[in-house]
């Protein structure tokens, strides 16, 4: 039944991408001209509780997906955060999530890894695949699904444990033994995380005195220890000062190429900065995805300017 | 535009502010009266403790001198009444218990009484008159004179080989009536003497008149005619025990039984009589024969320190038992011995100063005929001792109710000793020699009995006396906390007996005992509470939806209000009894349930893979309902096997050590010993091997494998310990007489489990909490680095919330250190000092619960109880401190995550 339905949702998102957009290349007068109609769009599809399609960027078309989410929707009881969320997510690339508080895009992160699985109440739809394996099947080892995605938190959280087993908790929990092995990952992954000088020499003291923006690099480090094939980061520096913040994003950038990053972030000047791809989400719908200079420079939407001009939000 | 309305100045109205002050006072006063109370427990039990640690207090000294002539002589009873010059030294001396009268005896014969507080002479007489018409030879001044001052007995040894038995007693009369009416104008406190007796008026108004009766018997035919040297008589209910050296070196036994003719009432007196010759060694000069409790032993002491023990069990054969150099110095002399109370331990005092106290004991392989050995096991010293050598000792009084000696040295100090504590509880001097020493019946006076010339105004004879009160001389630090040599014991150890139906008893204060069951029963307790209690509030914190945790919490929490009393109950009525129906299956029930349920997860994992996550949900619920019955039928099948396997059929007899080999015991330590080695080598090497082989199986192949490596496991366990126990076996070490000894049914196993039960619910609510309060982002963190639940909950959770287990352990054990009803009800009490998992043992709290009640008020034994109350509380004290500071530490961390 559920795949009978993401087969459905599957085609329809073809359909979707190879409809041509009517706005490209519009300029400021395009979003100016589109300014009245789309957002009566969305926020009839808003007010009449149902969904929305979203405006999708062509560019997109051309990427290979680490990850295709197919008509998701997410229910907490019986409210619905997520409302048949389509859209994939490039291999090799920076994709940030931007919206306003509460529109659910660390519920849609979540779903990713399937942590919405800790909470009771969560009922879902739609389909997920990693790499062309389905996340939400029966039969889905979610543990075996979560060692192939990595997850940085909104605040940094490393173990009460030293730097280095940290950096190797997920090997440790695979239960690989060898010291070579560990010690190879471990400086690997720190100078991945950028964080190898400035610890190396004391791999075994507690991870909790590190500063703030160190312990969020460990944290990260502690996520490509994995070698994920998708790494997730919700708002990895919200509770960063602006200098931990812009080494975050140095990383972020250096990590490009090597990972498909998928990153929620507040801070639009962070979006447009570090990622190649943005998703703008509002009220569990997903609005307007393209690549992030299309996305701020001429959004085909008017709300998706509205929000990234700092109109609402 | 004006604002019509004033702006609202703010101000604290009055009914607040008096509020606000009258909530602080409240606060303040509810906080530091806690505060208060708490201390004034802690000031009120140190000071009740404190007198413990005191010496003896005495008063000051009273002088007494004895006129040499005195004014009136009165005669007694039948014998003539003369004056006889005092000749002889004080051989023995006593006061009676109101401290009227004093009796002494002199070495030709005299015996005077005296009014104690004067020194008036109310009875001056020959023990045996000159002229008796009895017509034998055995009158005049006796060759040897035995008192025994306990029972107021005297034996007196004559030259012709005779001997003669007499008594001395004070007899207290109250006077009333007419008797009364001529000490009418007698103050309270004041005595006047009244013929041979003295009358005192007492503080309350009682007129008492005390009086002091000698009695000598008839002469008994000893069936010699060598002079006696020495004499030693005893008196027990059966009759009185009479042993006497003679000139011709032969030691001679008596027993005299007396039997009154029910119908005549005429009594008859039997002499049973042995006699035994004793060669002398060179410079074995006699000059004490005592007869130890009961006539068993009788000693022959030496001036050069040695000592002659014959065994006179049976009076009529007596035998040389050993010879014993007491003193082995060479230029030791023995200057006095005498018994202790309850005529079993030897007190022999030397010229050197020094003072021991021996007794017999019976060790196994004694090469005596006895089985017995004199053994020195108290050595008692003035503090001046070491300092080359303290002044000879002339003098011993002993205590007629405990085990006091006070001892008079040659410079005229007094020490008085408690001979098993070793307490020195002070000096007393006088100026001159001391002829006899003697301590009030009621151990409330000591008296000093000058000798000739000595020790009085102007060189006359006299007395020195102090009321005296030796307090807590039982009690020392070490006699509360090191083993202690108590009479009759192999050697020193740790005892805490503080009652018993006999009066020479010697009450025996070690507290080491009791802290050691009060270790043992939270050693035990906390062997199966903590892992209970930890595990549950693990798998309710990681593993339970809130909405069925909360409940679940509450219903732990009551359970801890369950009272200990229901439990101490339950334990003592229905479990101990239960398990001792079934110790074999309860002993295989440990090696069975764990079985059972690995085995039923393993077994799970053979499930097909749609029916297993179908019924995922059940998973836990199955395993548990299914397998737990699983392994307690086989516990119960099991346990008759094991029995006759590895306990020679009768567990119980095997226990106590009476059949079957060790193997068995050794089985039961290794058995887990070696599944930890099993299951730690088997992650080790064939976990790693078995996940290279592996690779590519399906899931039915892995779970099969599993099993196969879990089937494995287990054998390998079994197998290890087999091995081990019976190298242990074959190397002749065996378990029994450690942790595993005679069965007793309430024992530890028993209040372990029952305690235990009382002790999870504090430690899984407070365990609940540490884990609970572990942040859940390190918990998204680990499940998000794809750990299982159980890994995260190992590695992460376990980890971050150690300190707060370990503070929820601590409370636990702080409770089980305090907890009363259950030990007082389920341990048996006998205050035993062995890990035996299955005998009792008696703890501090159940220590005091019993036996306050019965102690007299501000007694020792009070006092100590006392103190065994200070220290648990110090203990409970200690250990809740810990918890608290740790927790802290835990709370301070859990902030810094
Ligand atoms: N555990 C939860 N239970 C119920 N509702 C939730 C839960 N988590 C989030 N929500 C709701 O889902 C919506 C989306 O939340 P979220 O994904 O956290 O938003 P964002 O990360 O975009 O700020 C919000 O309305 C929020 O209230
Ligand atoms: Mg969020």
């Amino acid at each position: 039944m559920i795949r009978a339905r993401s087969e459905t949702l599957r085609s329809e998102v073809v359909r979707k991408s190879v409809k041509p957009s009517p706005s490209i290349g519009g300029g400021s007068t395009s979003g100016q001209a589109s300014h009245e109609r789309p957002t009566r769009k969305v926020f009839d599809a808003v007010s009449e509780k149902r969904t929305f399609e979203a405006e999708l960027h062509p560019a997109l078309l051309t990427e290979e997906m680490v990850l295709e989410v197919d008509g998701f929707s997410l229910f907490y009881g019986a409210a619905q955060a997520l409302w048949e969320i389509s859209m994939g997510i490039p291999k090799g690339k920076v994709t940030a999530l931007i919206g306003p508080s509460g529109c659910g895009k660390s519920t849609l992160l979540r779903s990713v890894n399937r942590m919405n699985d800790l909470i009771d109440t969560v009922r879902i739809s739609g389909t997920m695949r990693l790499n062309g394996d389905a996340i939400y099947a029966p039969g889905v080892d979610v543990i075996e699904l979560r060692k192939r995605i990595g997850m940085v938190f909104q605040k940094p959280n490393p173990f009460p444990m030293s730097i280095f087993e940290n950096v190797i908790y997920s090997l440790r929990i695979d239960g690989e033994r060898k010291k070579s092995v560990l010690e190879e990952v471990c400086e690997a992954s720190l100078r991945g995380a950028g964080l190898w000088e400035e610890v190396k020499d004391r791999l075994h003291d507690s991870a909790l005195r590190l500063s703030g923006g160190q312990q969020q690099r460990l944290c990260i480090a502690r996520a490509i220890a994995a070698e994920p094939e998708v790494l997730l980061l919700d708002e990895p520096c919200s509770a960063l000062d602006p200098i931990a913040t812009g080494r975050i994003e140095d990383l972020i950038e250096e990590l490009k190429g090597s990972y498909s990053i998928l990153m929620v972030t507040h801070n639009m000047q962070q979006a447009s900065r570090t990622s190649d791809y943005t998703a703008f989400m509002y009220l569990g719908r997903l609005v307007e995805y393209g690549p992030t200079e299309e996305l701020f420079v001429q959004p085909r939407l008017s709300e998706t300017e509205d929000y990234v001009t700092g109109r609402f939000g | 535009m004006v604002n019509a309305r004033p702006r609202r100045v703010r101000t604290t109205r009055r009914s607040v502010k008096i509020a606000e002050r009258i909530a602080q006072t409240l606060i303040s006063i509810g906080g530091i009266g806690t505060i208060v109370a708490v201390s004034l427990i802690m000031v009120f039990l140190v000071w009740v403790v404190a007198p413990l640690v005191g010496g003896a207090t005495t008063g000051p000294e009273a002088r007494v001198s004895f006129p040499e002539q005195p004014g009136s002589l009165r005669a007694a009873e039948s014998l003539e009444s003369r004056e006889r010059p005092l000749a002889g030294e004080c051989v023995d001396a006593q006061v009676d218990e109101y401290r009227l009268l004093a009796w002494s005896v002199y070495t030709d014969g005299t015996f005077v009484v005296r009014r104690l507080d004067r020194g008036d002479e109310l009875v001056r007489r020959a023990l045996v008159p000159d002229g008796d018409p009895s017509g034998t030879s055995a009158i005049g001044a006796p060759s040897a004179i035995g008192v025994d001052v306990e029972r107021g007995a005297l034996g007196l040894g004559f030259a012709d080989g005779s001997v003669r038995l007499g008594t001395v007693d004070f007899t207290a009369e109250l006077l009333s009536g007419e008797g009364a009416a001529r000490f009418e104008a007698l103050a309270p406190g004041a005595r006047e003497t009244d013929g041979a007796r003295v009358v005192e008026r007492s503080e309350d108004g009682v007129l008492r008149a005390q009086t002091c009766r000698v009695a000598i018997g008839e002469p008994l035919d000893t069936g010699t005619t060598s002079a006696v040297v020495l004499i030693d008589q005893l008196e027990t209910d059966a009759g009185r025990t009479l042993a006497t050296w003679h000139a011709d070196d032969s030691l001679a036994l008596y027993r005299v039984v007396e039997r009154e003719n029910l119908m005549t009432g005429e009594i008859t007196r039997k002499l049973e009589s042995g006699r035994v010759s004793f060669a002398r060694p060179d410079g074995f000069t006699p000059c004490r024969l005592l007869v130890s409790s009961g006539g068993s032993s009788t000693y022959l002491l030496s001036r050069d320190g040695r000592a002659a023990r014959f065994d006179t069990r049976d009076p009529s054969a007596p035998a040389l038992a050993e010879l014993v150099d007491l003193l082995p110095e060479t230029d030791a002399e023995l200057t006095t011995a005498r018994f202790l109370l309850g005529r079993t331990t030897l007190l022999v005092g030397d010229r050197r100063g020094g003072l021991g106290a021996y007794f017999v004991v019976k060790p196994d392989g004694a090469t005596t005929r006895d089985g017995a050995h004199l053994v020195l096991a108290h050595e008692l010293g003035r503090e001046d001792e070491a300092r080359g050598g303290s002044p000879a000792v002339v003098a011993l009084a002993t205590s007629q109710r405990t085990r006091l000696v006070a001892v008079a040295y040659a410079d005229g100090a007094i020490h008085v000793f408690n001979v098993t504590s070793g307490k020195d509880l002070g000096e007393l001097r006088v100026d001159g020699d001391i002829a006899a020493l003697a301590l009030a019946p009621k151990d409330d006076a000591l008296i000093a009995f000058g000798a000739h010339g000595a020790h009085g105004a102007h060189g006359a004879h006299g007395a020195s006396v102090w009321s005296f009160d030796p307090q807590h001389s039982e009690v020392t630090f070490a006699a509360l906390f090191r083993p202690v040599w108590y009479e009759g014991y192999g050697g020193p150890e740790h005892v805490w007996q503080s009652s018993s139906g006999t009066d020479d008893f010697e009450p025996k204060l070690g507290l080491v005992p009791l802290v050691f069951g009060t270790l043992k029963a939270t050693f035990y307790s906390l062997l199966f509470g903590v892992p209970i209690a930890i595990l549950a509030a693990l798998f309710s914190s990681e593993f339970l939806a809130p909405k069925v945790r909360v409940p679940i919490k509450s219903t732990v929490e009551i359970m801890a209000g369950l009272p200990s009393v229901v439990l101490g109950f339950l334990a003592a009525v229905i479990f101990a009894p239960f398990v001792q129906d079934v110790v074999p299956a309860v002993l295989a029930s440990f090696a069975t349930l764990p079985l059972a349920l690995l085995a039923g997860a393993y077994a799970w994992q053979l499930l097909p893979q749609r029916l297993a996550v179908r019924l995922s949900d059940w998973r836990r619920f199955a395993c548990i309902v299914a397998m737990l019955p699983v392994g307690v039928a086989l516990a119960a099948w099991l346990g008759p096997h094991v029995e006759s396997w590895l306990f020679a059929g009768d567990v119980k007899l095997w226990l106590s050590g009476e059949r079957g080999s060790p193997f068995g015991g050794w089985m039961l330590l290794f058995t887990p010993l070696a599944a930890l080695a099993v299951a730690i080598s088997g992650s080790q090497f064939v976990t790693p091997w078995l996940r290279a082989r592996s690779f590519g199986w399906g899931r039915a192949a892995c779970a099969r494998a599993d099993l196969g490596r879990f089937a494995f496991n287990v054998l390998a366990t079994f197998a290890l310990a087999a091995a081990l126990s019976g190298a242990c076996a074959a190397l002749g070490f065996d378990a029994r007489g450690s942790f595993v000894d005679t069965f007793v049914q309430r024992n530890a196993l028993v209040v372990g489990f029952v305690m235990g039960f009382a002790i999870i619910p504090i430690i899984y609510t407070i365990a609940e909490d540490a884990l609970t309060s572990v942040p859940s982002h390190l918990r998204l963190a680990s499940l998000a680095a794809g750990a299982t639940p159980w890994q995260t909950a190992v590695h992460v959770i376990l980890p971050t919330a150690a300190s707060g287990l370990f503070s929820a352990v601590m409370v636990g054990l702080g409770r089980a250190v305090g907890e009363t009803m259950i030990v007082l009800m389920a341990t048996g009490n006998t205050p035993v000092m062995d890990w035996n998992m299955f005998s009792g043992f008696r703890t501090l709290s159940a220590n005091i619960a019993t036996e306050l009640p019965e102690a007299v008020k501000n007694s020792t034994h009070y006092r100590t109880l006392f103190l065994a109350a200070l220290l648990l509380f110090a203990l409970t004290f200690a250990v809740n401190t810990a918890a608290e500071i740790v927790r802290q530490r835990f709370r301070r961390r859990a902030y810094q995550l």
